[in-house]
C-alpha cells in the first residue's frame, strides 16, 4: 500500500479482519450488448399471433355484443341480451353441469390410470416397444376415434356393447342410446384416447426422479409406496400439472368425438357446453349468443387454469436462492 | 453396533464382473475405509452392505445375522451418499427426521433427536432451511445429521465429501473421524482419495478390478505394500519404480540398474533368500527416501540429471533422470534448479521396496 492510494482513500478500511477491502466503485459502467436484435427475431411470430388469434379474440366480443345480422343484415347491439339470457337458458346451465362432470371424470381416470401405467412402464424392460404401442390411441385423429367408437358401441353389431351385455353391465338399451349411460360412452372414448398422454409426460417426469433420493429413503426406512408417495410423487408434480392443464383445456374445447358419438343426446344426456356452443352457432347461426357462450367458457378456462397452476405450483420454485455455492 | 462380515462376495452385473471373492471383516467400533480407483468394485460393495444391489455370491453378516435377503430398511443401516440425496422438497429439519418418522418415532422424541444431531454438527440455526439455499458442506451436514439421528447398527458413507472443495474437505475429515470416535459405531468408509482413507480408518482395505489387494492399518498399507499396485497408489507424489537386475556379489545382493548400483542389506539379503527371489526385480522408493542434492560432484552416490522442479513452498518436488527412468523426490526447499542441471542423488536402502516382476507381489 503506497501513500498515494492511502491520500486517495482507497486504503483498506480499518475494521478490514486482514482482508483488502474495495469501498469505491467504477465511475462508470460499460454499455451491455444491444437487445434490438431480439426484438427484430420476435416481431415475425407476434405479428402473427395478433394477426390469428388477437384480431379474432377482438371479433368475438364484438359479436357478443350484438345480434349477430345473417347474411347481408346489420348487426345490432342488443344491450348485453347474449349475456343476460344466461340466467333463463336451461341448456346452458346443463351444459355447465356436464362440462364439470365429463371434465372431472375424464381428468381422475386418465391421471390415475396414466399414472399407473407410467410407473409400471417406467420398470419395463420392453418400456421403448410398450410406450410405442400405448401411444397409438393418441395418433388418431378424434373424428376417426369417435367413428371407431361408434362401431364398437353399436347396438346391433358393436363388440363393446355384446361385451358389455353378456357380462350383465349393460341393459337391454345400447350405451349410447341411454341417457343414464352414454355420459360415460363418451368419457371412456376420451379416457381411452388421452391417458397415453398423462403416461408419457408422467414418465418423462419419472426418469429424472433422483436415484439417490429413492435410496436414500430405503436407507431410512420406507417401503416401495412410501418411497413413491414422499419421493417420486414430489419431482413428478411439474409434470402432472403440465399434464392435467393440458387435459383440462382440451376437455373444454374438444368435441370432435363427441359430436359423431352422440352429437349431444340422448335427451341432452351429453349436451356438454361446448357442444352446446357448437349447435347454438353453427346449427342454429346465433353467432352473438354464441360468442357470448364462448367468452364465458374462455374466462373460465383462464381461471381454472391460473387457480391449478397456483394450487399444483411446484413449491421449490418459490425457495429463493441464498446458497453460497 | 455389530461387526460387518463380508465372507466370498462376488457381484456381477450381466457378466461383467465387479467385485471378485471378497473377503472383509470390520470389527465392531471401527472404522474401515474401501479404497481404490473408480470401477474397482467398492461402491458395489457399499450398496451390497446397504441393501440396495443384489448380493450374486457369497454372504454378507451384520453380527451373526445374515443380512443377504434383507431389503434396506430393515438392516438397520444410516447411509450417506456421493450426493447427499437430500430431499429438496423438505427443510433440513424434515430431512433428518424422516428416518425416525418412518419408525414411527413419537413427536417429542424426533424434536429432541432432530436437534441433539443438529447441534452436534452445528447446523441447529439452518432447521428451516430449504436444501437449496445450503452450501456444499451443510448439505453433506444434514446428510450426516440425517444418517446419526438414528442410532444405527452400521454407518456407510459413499465418498461423502469427494465433492466439497478442498479446505473444507480437509475439515471435514477431522470431524468424521471426530465424530465416529464419539458415536462408536461400526463405520464402512469407501473412497477414492488415499488422504481419507489414511487419515480416518482404523482400517483400509485396498480394492482394485474387483479384488481385494490389501488389507491393513494405515501404516501397513503405506510401509508394507502388498504389492507393485498398492504401492504405486497409496502415495502423494507416487512411488518411484527401477527396473533392476539382482547380482550378488562379494558385498552383497546388489540390485542393478543401467544407472546405478544399489546395495541391499542383510536384512533384505534373508528375505530374498527366504522368498526365493527371482533375478528380475522391480525396486520402489518412495519420493521422500531419496536424498538430493543440487550440483554435479554434490558428495551423493548417484549421479543424475534436473528434468523439473516444482516448488510447493515450503517443499520441493524434484523430477530427474536417472538413465532412462525419471525419479520424483521429495525434498526441503532449496535453490530451484534448471533443466538439465546435473545433481547427485541417494536411496535410503532400508526403506526400498522390491516386488516381483512377473508377479508384483512384493518381497519386501
Amino acid at each position: 500500500m503506497t501513500d498515494q492510494t492511502m491520500a486517495a482513500g482507497r486504503g483498506p478500511s480499518a475494521d478490514s479482519g486482514g482482508v483488502k477491502r474495495i469501498d469505491y466503485a467504477p465511475t462508470a459502467l460499460n454499455p451491455k450488448p444491444s437487445r434490438r436484435y431480439y426484438i427484430w427475431m420476435m416481431a415475425p411470430s407476434i405479428i402473427l399471433l395478433a394477426g390469428i388469434s388477437i384480431y379474432p379474440f377482438i371479433w368475438l366480443i364484438y359479436m357478443s355484443l350484438h345480434t349477430v345480422g345473417e347474411v347481408n343484415q346489420p348487426d345490432v347491439w342488443n344491450d348485453f341480451k347474449n349475456f343476460t339470457r344466461f340466467a333463463t337458458d336451461g341448456k346452458f346451465h346443463n351444459g355447465w353441469l356436464l362440462l364439470l362432470q365429463y371434465s372431472a371424470m375424464c381428468m381422475a381416470l386418465e391421471v390415475g390410470i396414466g399414472v399407473l401405467l407410467a410407473v409400471i412402464l417406467n420398470r419395463s424392460k420392453l418400456e421403448k416397444v410398450l410406450v410405442t404401442l400405448i401411444l397409438m390411441p393418441m395418433m388418431m385423429a378424434p373424428i376417426i376415434t369417435g367413428l371407431v367408437w361408434l362401431f364398437l358401441y353399436n347396438g346391433a353389431f358393436g363388440w363393446y356393447h355384446w361385451l358389455l351385455q353378456s357380462i350383465g353391465i349393460l341393459g337391454p338399451t345400447s350405451v349410447l342410446g341411454d341417457s343414464d349411460i352414454a355420459m360415460f360412452g363418451i368419457v371412456a372414448v376420451d379416457v381411452w384416447q388421452w391417458t397415453p398422454l398423462i403416461t408419457l409426460i408422467t414418465l418423462a417426469g419419472l426418469k429424472r426422479v433422483p436415484q439417490d433420493q429413492l435410496e436414500a429413503n430405503m436407507v431410512d426406512g420406507a417401503g416401495p409406496f412410501r418411497n413413491f408417495v414422499s419421493i417420486a410423487l414430489p419431482n413428478i408434480y411439474p409434470f402432472l400439472l403440465i399434464a392435467v392443464l393440458l387435459r383440462f383445456m382440451d376437455n373444454f374445447r374438444f368435441i370432435d368425438a363427441i359430436l359423431v358419438l352422440t352429437g349431444g343426446g340422448p335427451a341432452d344426456a351429453t349436451n356438454i357446453l361446448p357442444v352446446y356452443l357448437f349447435d347454438v352457432s353453427f346449427q342454429y347461426f346465433k353467432l352473438g349468443r354464441g360468442a357470448a357462450i364462448a367468452l364465458t367458457l374462455l374466462l373460465v378456462t383462464i381461471v381454472l387454469g391460473m387457480v391449478l397452476v397456483k394450487l399444483f405450483e411446484d413449491p421449490r420454485r418459490k425457495i429463493k436462492h441464498t446458497g453460497f455455492d | 453396533m455389530v461387526a460387518v462380515n463380508i465372507q466370498s462376495v462376488w457381484k456381477y452385473y450381466g457378466k461383467t464382473v465387479a467385485v471378485k471373492d471378497l473377503n472383509l471383516l470390520c470389527r465392531e467400533n471401527s472404522f474401515l475405509a474401501i479404497l481404490g480407483p473408480s470401477g474397482c468394485g467398492k461402491s458395489s460393495t457399499l450398496r451390497m452392505l446397504a441393501g440396495l444391489e443384489h448380493i450374486s455370491a457369497g454372504d454378507i453378516f451384520f453380527g451373526e445375522q445374515r443380512v443377504n435377503m434383507l431389503p434396506p430398511k430393515d438392516r438397520d443401516i444410516a447411509m450417506v451418499f456421493e450426493n447427499y440425496a437430500l430431499y429438496p422438497h423438505k427443510t433440513v429439519f424434515e430431512n433428518m427426521a424422516n428416518p425416525l418418522r418412518l419408525r414411527g418415532v413419537d413427536k417429542a422424541e424426533i424434536d429432541r433427536r432432530v436437534k441433539a444431531a443438529a447441534a452436534m454438527l452445528q447446523i441447529d440455526a439452518l432447521l428451516d432451511r430449504k436444501p437449496m439455499q445450503l452450501s456444499g458442506g451443510q448439505k453433506q451436514r444434514t446428510a450426516i445429521g440425517r444418517a446419526i439421528v438414528r442410532e444405527p447398527k452400521v454407518f456407510l458413507f459413499d465418498e461423502p465429501i469427494a465433492h466439497l472443495d478442498a479446505k473444507l474437505r480437509a475439515h471435514m475429515r477431522g470431524e468424521l473421524k471426530h465424530l465416529q470416535r464419539r458415536l462408536e459405531t461400526t463405520t464402512i468408509y469407501v473412497t477414492h482419495d488415499q488422504l481419507e482413507a489414511m487419515s480416518m480408518a482404523d482400517n483400509i482395505a485396498v480394492m482394485h478390478e474387483g479384488v481385494l489387494q490389501q488389507f491393513g492399518t494405515p501404516s501397513e498399507i503405506y510401509n508394507h505394500p502388498a504389492n507393485e499396485w498398492v504401492a504405486g497408489f497409496v502415495g502423494e507424489p507416487p512411488m518411484n519404480f527401477l527396473n533392476c537386475r539382482l547380482e550378488l556379489t562379494s558385498e552383497g545382493v546388489v540390485a542393478v540398474h543401467p544407472a546405478c548400483r544399489i546395495r541391499l542389506n542383510d536384512a533384505q539379503r534373508r528375505i530374498l533368500e527366504e522368498k526365493q527371489a527371482e533375478p528380475d526385480v522391480k525396486l520402489g522408493i518412495r519420493p521422500d527416501n531419496i536424498a538430493y542434492r543440487a550440483g554435479a560432484n554434490s558428495g551423493l552416490d548417484i549421479p543424475a540429471t534436473v528434468f523439473v522442479t516444482e516448488n510447493l513452498g515450503g517443499d520441493m518436488i524434484v523430477e530427474v533422470t536417472l538413465g532412462d527412468d525419471r525419479l520424483t523426490i521429495k525434498t526441503k526447499i532449496g535453490p530451484i534448479a534448471n533443466l538439465d542441471d546435473p545433481c547427485t542423488i541417494a536411496f535410503d536402502v532400508s526403506r526400498i521396496h522390491l516386488f516381483s516382476t512377473t508377479t508384483g507381489v512384493a518381497y519386501f
